[in-house]
């Protein structure tokens, strides 16, 4: 293995980051709404979101690529391998992220938004100012530890030809005739971005937790 | 102050419980009228009848406690009175707004509705990632348009009257349950409410820490406040209610001026349950 080698692995930082982060982005966003019609009162919505929530988490992700590249990006729209892959973990991080989601806001109690009615706030301002805040402090920690997870998933990703982390060290193994090095490299390469991750949410949480806790 | 006192004495001295104003006397500068008046309110879950055809109505600086066993509707009341709970049918008028329950209802007067009320909880519910101060001045700022200096001047004042005004940008943590009952007064007193509602303000704090909630009401109630307190406390409901309400199955059991009710209860049933609270 030579310091080209190096570099060419190396070269896959920025799109293991970008398929995370641009997964990450989606699924936060989506999440949201998903979680808000899961749990709505209007029972044949709630039924369906729980039914289809379960089946996007049911599928390995492997099987979300396969489907988003090869059935949708080759039939209907051309999508790029990076598209189609940002696609399949955006839509199984939405449903993931609309569980954390769910989990932070349970944790309010019923008391949180009767105080609010009663103070007559409205709907946005009980969002934003109760709801939101208090949610964030719970989701945090299990977001991080799904980002973390959602970056070791990307490596799926080259399957379909993304020249991410994963993919760039099978590459260098084939061209070097090693096995071990390169994966060993690519593997520091991963517990390298992921401790920053774990780093800032624990820093975040103590943060957080120092204001409201006794 | 001194004046609201007075017309609180007169209310007292007046012989007919359910709002008639007396026939003699001078005329008052502020006439006793109800401010709050439930008619035929009906509350069901499913088919459990937790109100049944409730008639009440509270005048202009009264206060009112409602005393009855667990379960037999008192919070279910509070809770309709100010729509946290919608009532099944009856009317709900509170000032100048009367709601008829048995139709739906606009958010606008929901709205209007919870604008005269303020409501106080037996679990406090501050808000738990803001501090004092900001829990007291929110919903000034959100729900009567003041500006974040007017709210935290109005805040301030309030958190001095209830004794809290060094905690003003603690958490709401790092205070007593006491100390936590008493800023979720100021919270809603914050608003201007018409009547103010407590549900068991001091059940959940020990003894002495009811003691400090307890004053606070006192001294909330001398200055003129409409209130409706849910409680256990015989000696508030006694000597500070002007009115006794107690509550049983979901109606109302005995209703009358407060030492009368709690000496001379009427029903076998109130007087068992009073039996209870005073062995305690
Ligand atoms: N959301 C609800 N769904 C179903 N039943 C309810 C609901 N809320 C209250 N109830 C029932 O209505 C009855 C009255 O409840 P409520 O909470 O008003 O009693 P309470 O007089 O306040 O009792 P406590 O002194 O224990 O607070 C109870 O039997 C209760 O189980
Ligand atoms: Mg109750």
């Amino acid at each position: 293995m030579t310091w080209g080698h190096l570099v060419h692995i190396a070269y896959g930082i920025p799109l293991t980051l970008a398929l995370t982060g641009g997964a990450f982005f989606v699924g936060a966003v989506l999440g949201f709404p998903i979680m808000l019609l899961r749990e709505s009162s209007f029972m044949p919505l709630k039924v369906a979101m729980i039914a289809i929530i379960a089946f996007i988490r049911a599928l390995p992700p492997i099987l979300w690529v396969f489907l988003l590249y090869f059935g949708i990006g080759t039939g209907l729209i051309n999508l790029s391998p990076f598209v189609a892959a940002v696609a399949a973990f955006g839509i199984i991080a939405a449903v993931n992220m609309a569980e954390i989601y769910r989990g932070g806001m349970v944790s309010i109690s019923a008391g949180q938004w009767e105080a609010a009615h009663a103070l007559n706030l409205s709907r946005l301002s009980i969002w934003r100012d109760v709801m939101a805040p208090q949610m964030v402090r719970v989701a945090l920690p299990p977001s991080a530890t799904y980002v973390i997870g959602l970056m070791k998933d990307s490596a799926i990703a080259s399957t379909i030809g993304v020249a991410e982390l994963a993919y760039r060290g099978k590459q260098v193994s084939q061209m070097s005739f090693e096995g071990l090095l390169p994966f060993t490299v690519v593997g520091a390469c991963y517990i390298a971005l992921s401790l920053p991750v774990a780093w800032l949410s624990r820093t975040a949480e103590r943060k957080l937790r120092a204001k409201v806790a006794r | 102050m001194a004046y609201d006192l007075d017309v609180a004495r007169m209310k007292a001295l007046s012989p007919s419980p359910l709002g008639a104003p007396s026939a003699s006397g001078s005329p008052a500068p502020e006439p006793s009228r109800p401010v709050i008046k439930l008619d035929h309110l009906s509350k069901s879950f499913g088919t459990f009848q937790a109100l049944q055809d409730i008639n009440l109505s509270v005048l202009q600086g009264d206060v009112l406690a409602i005393i009855g066993p667990s379960g037999s509707g008192k919070s279910t009341l509070l809770r309709c009175i100010n729509w946290l709970e919608p009532a099944n049918s009856g009317r709900i008028t509170v000032g100048d707004l009367s709601l008829d329950c048995s139709k739906p209802v606009g958010k606008e007067q929901i709205t209007t509705l919870r604008r005269q009320l303020g409501m106080v909880f037996q679990s406090f519910n501050l808000f738990p990632h803001m501090t004092v101060l900001r829990n007291v001045s929110l919903a000034q700022e959100r729900t009567l348009g003041r500006s974040r200096r007017e709210a935290d001047e109005v805040s301030m004042g309030l958190l001095e009257r209830v004794g809290l005004a060094d905690k003003a940008h603690q958490y709401p943590v790092r205070c007593s349950g006491g100390q936590q009952q008493r800023i979720a007064i100021a919270r809603a007193l914050a608003l201007d409410p018409k009547v103010m509602l407590f549900d068991e303000p001091t059940s959940a704090l020990d003894p002495e820490l009811g003691l400090e909630v307890l004053a606070v009401m006192r001294e909330l109630a001398s200055s003129g406040m409409t209130m409706i307190v849910v409680t256990h406390e015989m000696g508030f409901a006694e000597n500070v209610s002007e009115h006794t309400m107690i509550m049983a199955d979901g109606q109302i059991l005995e209703y009358g001026p407060s030492r009368e009710v709690i000496r001379n209860p009427q029903t076998e049933r109130a007087r068992r349950f009073l039996r209870a609270v005073n062995d305690r």
